[in-house]
């Protein structure tokens, strides 16, 4: 796993209807480094997704550069694992084949891949599931099975926009106690984005607030790990950076 | 359990039982009122028996043309020109498809014309064949590959313009190049509405077959039905007509159905 630098990012849509430009986000410049837990956070329409997108190579740069493992990147690439928040799951493979996707395109032999996937599968929780289809799972199994396909690639840096936003709070708990889990096993340099403040303070190392596509402010998150609800949730260093995180996201 | 005691509900509920275990008998049972009825009408005397016979002539009837080795060869004439449009409205179809729907150059060029020649039915071709190729096989293999063509090619396209863009995302960003994105994606993304092009190209293409081979044909089950129109026999008329119903039914039940609960009902992309 290695860092991701970004340098003076912009984006400006054109907007067909309106006719104009559109400013989404503008000189954006984060650091990354490898191995950190990063959260960004925003209100709707901030330019959360339209970051994301960029470092995913999914969509053209305005302005500004992306490295990431000291290459700057453009378009899509295994060095950069995506977790969606529709899942993305392919429909017509079972789980295990899902997971295996990203060492079958490396061209890693079939009984290779097959105990990779299984490794992450396991790690995701999800060994029993692996040959179900996606539409035979719940929305959080899912999700784990998009986390455990974009791990078992081995990514640089591993990019998720909102993939809990779609389950329900239970199990979005549990969902984020497992990735915390998970990051601190394997280490992967993990940049989250979400609009949900408790879940951005839970799950980071440092949060990052955006406002008009702007960056607002960086905060650390020195909560000791592993962190769990049960622990957290009435834990006064928590909810003070909430009640900070929050009050930035709604002054944004 | 007031149901249990409603003698009606209790002969359902084997039934339902029944076909639960053998499927084969619910594709039969729905047809012997059907039959009953007609063989009925006939048993009355309602018309006369030449111009409508009973359920017993049209079997007599088929063991005799099965005998004498016409029906078995007029049946292999249509089924492999179907066969024949269905391979070729494969091969060109699906790939046709996968190219307009994939670039939205092919697009551009090619999908006026897709639908300009697609709203020319088939048989509205025929007067033009035969002044080109005269009664006969080719202007038949024509309106078939016509026929199957286009439900494909639309169908294709459909099915991968309808492909989520985060799957391709998705691919991508796993390491897929482009052609690993379109067999590992794109094409098996498109396979439920690839398999309705098929179907309704093969419905389509089953009758313009049988239309085509009762004006352009020298054989096959449509020339059947027509020449036996001149000798006058309503019963191989209705033989005709059974057999056609019989053949789609079982492209269906063997082929298709298979296909469909094998690819998207499997996957959730379909309703079952
Ligand atoms: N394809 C597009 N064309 C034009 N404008 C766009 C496009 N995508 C996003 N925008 C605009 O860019 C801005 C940022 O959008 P973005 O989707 O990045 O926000 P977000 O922070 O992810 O919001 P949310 O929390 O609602 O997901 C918004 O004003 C949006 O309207
Ligand atoms: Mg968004």
């Amino acid at each position: 796993m290695k860092s991701l630098s970004i340098r003076n990012l912009s984006k400006t849509y054109f907007d067909p209807y309106a006719g104009k430009h559109v400013t989404a986000v503008q000189a954006v410049s984060l650091d990354v480094p490898e191995g950190e837990f990063v959260c960004v956070v925003g209100p709707s329409g901030c330019g959360k997704t339209t970051i994301l997108n960029m470092i995913a190579g999914f969509i053209p740069l305005s302005g500004g550069e992306i490295v990431v493992d000291g290459r700057s990147v453009s378009g899509p690439g295994p060095d950069r694992g995506v977790v969606f928040q529709s899942h993305a799951l392919f429909p017509w493979k079972t789980v295990l084949e899902n997971v295996a996707f990203g060492p079958k395109m490396r061209g890693v032999p079939l009984a290779d891949r097959e105990a990779i996937a299984r490794e992450y599968l396991a790690l995701a929780g999800l060994a029993h599931a692996a040959d179900r289809y996606p539409n035979e799972l719940s929305g959080g199994m899912q999700q784990r099975v998009g986390v455990a396909r974009a791990l078992a690639n081995q990514p640089a840096v591993l990019l998720m926009d909102e993939p809990f936003a779609s389950v329900d709070a239970q199990t979005r708990m549990t969902l984020q106690e497992e990735l915390t889990r998970i990051w601190q096993e394997r280490r992967p340099t993990i940049i989250f984005i979400t609009h949900d403040v408790p879940e951005a303070v839970f799950l980071a190392n440092r949060v990052v607030v955006l406002s008009k596509g702007r960056v607002l402010k960086e905060i650390d998150i020195d909560l000791p790990r592993p962190r769990v609800w049960d622990a957290l949730i009435e834990d006064e260093r928590f909810k003070t950076l909430s009640a900070q995180v929050l009050q930035l996201v709604r002054s944004a | 359990m007031i149901a249990a005691e409603n003698p009606f509900a209790r002969v359902w509920g084997a039934y339902l039982r029944l076909i639960a275990r053998f499927p084969s008998v619910g594709q039969i049972v729905p047809f012997l009122p059907l039959i009953a009825l007609w063989a009925l009408v006939v048993e009355l005397g309602v018309f006369p028996r030449a111009f409508f016979p009973g359920p017993v002539d049209v079997v007599q009837s088929f063991i005799t043309l099965t005998w004498k080795g016409i029906l078995p060869a007029y049946l292999e004439d249509s089924v492999v020109r179907l066969l024949v449009g269905a391979a070729v409205g494969i091969a060109v179809g699906i790939p046709l498809g996968l190219l307009v729907g994939l670039s939205s150059k092919a697009h551009k060029a090619l999908w006026p014309i897709l639908l300009f020649f697609q709203a020319i039915g088939d048989i509205a071709w025929l007067p033009l064949l035969i002044i080109w190729f005269g009664f006969g096989l080719q202007t038949m293999t024509f309106v078939i590959v016509y026929t199957v063509l286009f439900p494909v090619v639309l169908n294709t396209v459909l099915g991968v313009r309808s492909i989520p863009l985060e799957l391709h995302r998705a691919g991508r960003s796993l390491g897929a190049p482009p052609w690993r994105i379109v067999t590992e994606i794109v094409v098996p993304g498109a396979l439920p509405n690839i398999i309705t092009g098929l179907r309704n190209g093969l419905g389509y293409g089953w009758r313009a077959l049988i239309a085509a081979e009762m004006i352009v044909g020298t054989s096959g089950i449509g020339f059947l039905m027509f020449d036996s129109r001149r000798a006058g026999s309503v019963v191989e008329i209705l033989l005709g007509m059974i057999v056609l119903g019989l053949l789609w039914y079982a492209v269906d039940a063997l082929i298709l159905a298979p296909l469909e609960r094998a690819t998207g009902q499997r996957w959730g992309l379909v309703a079952r």
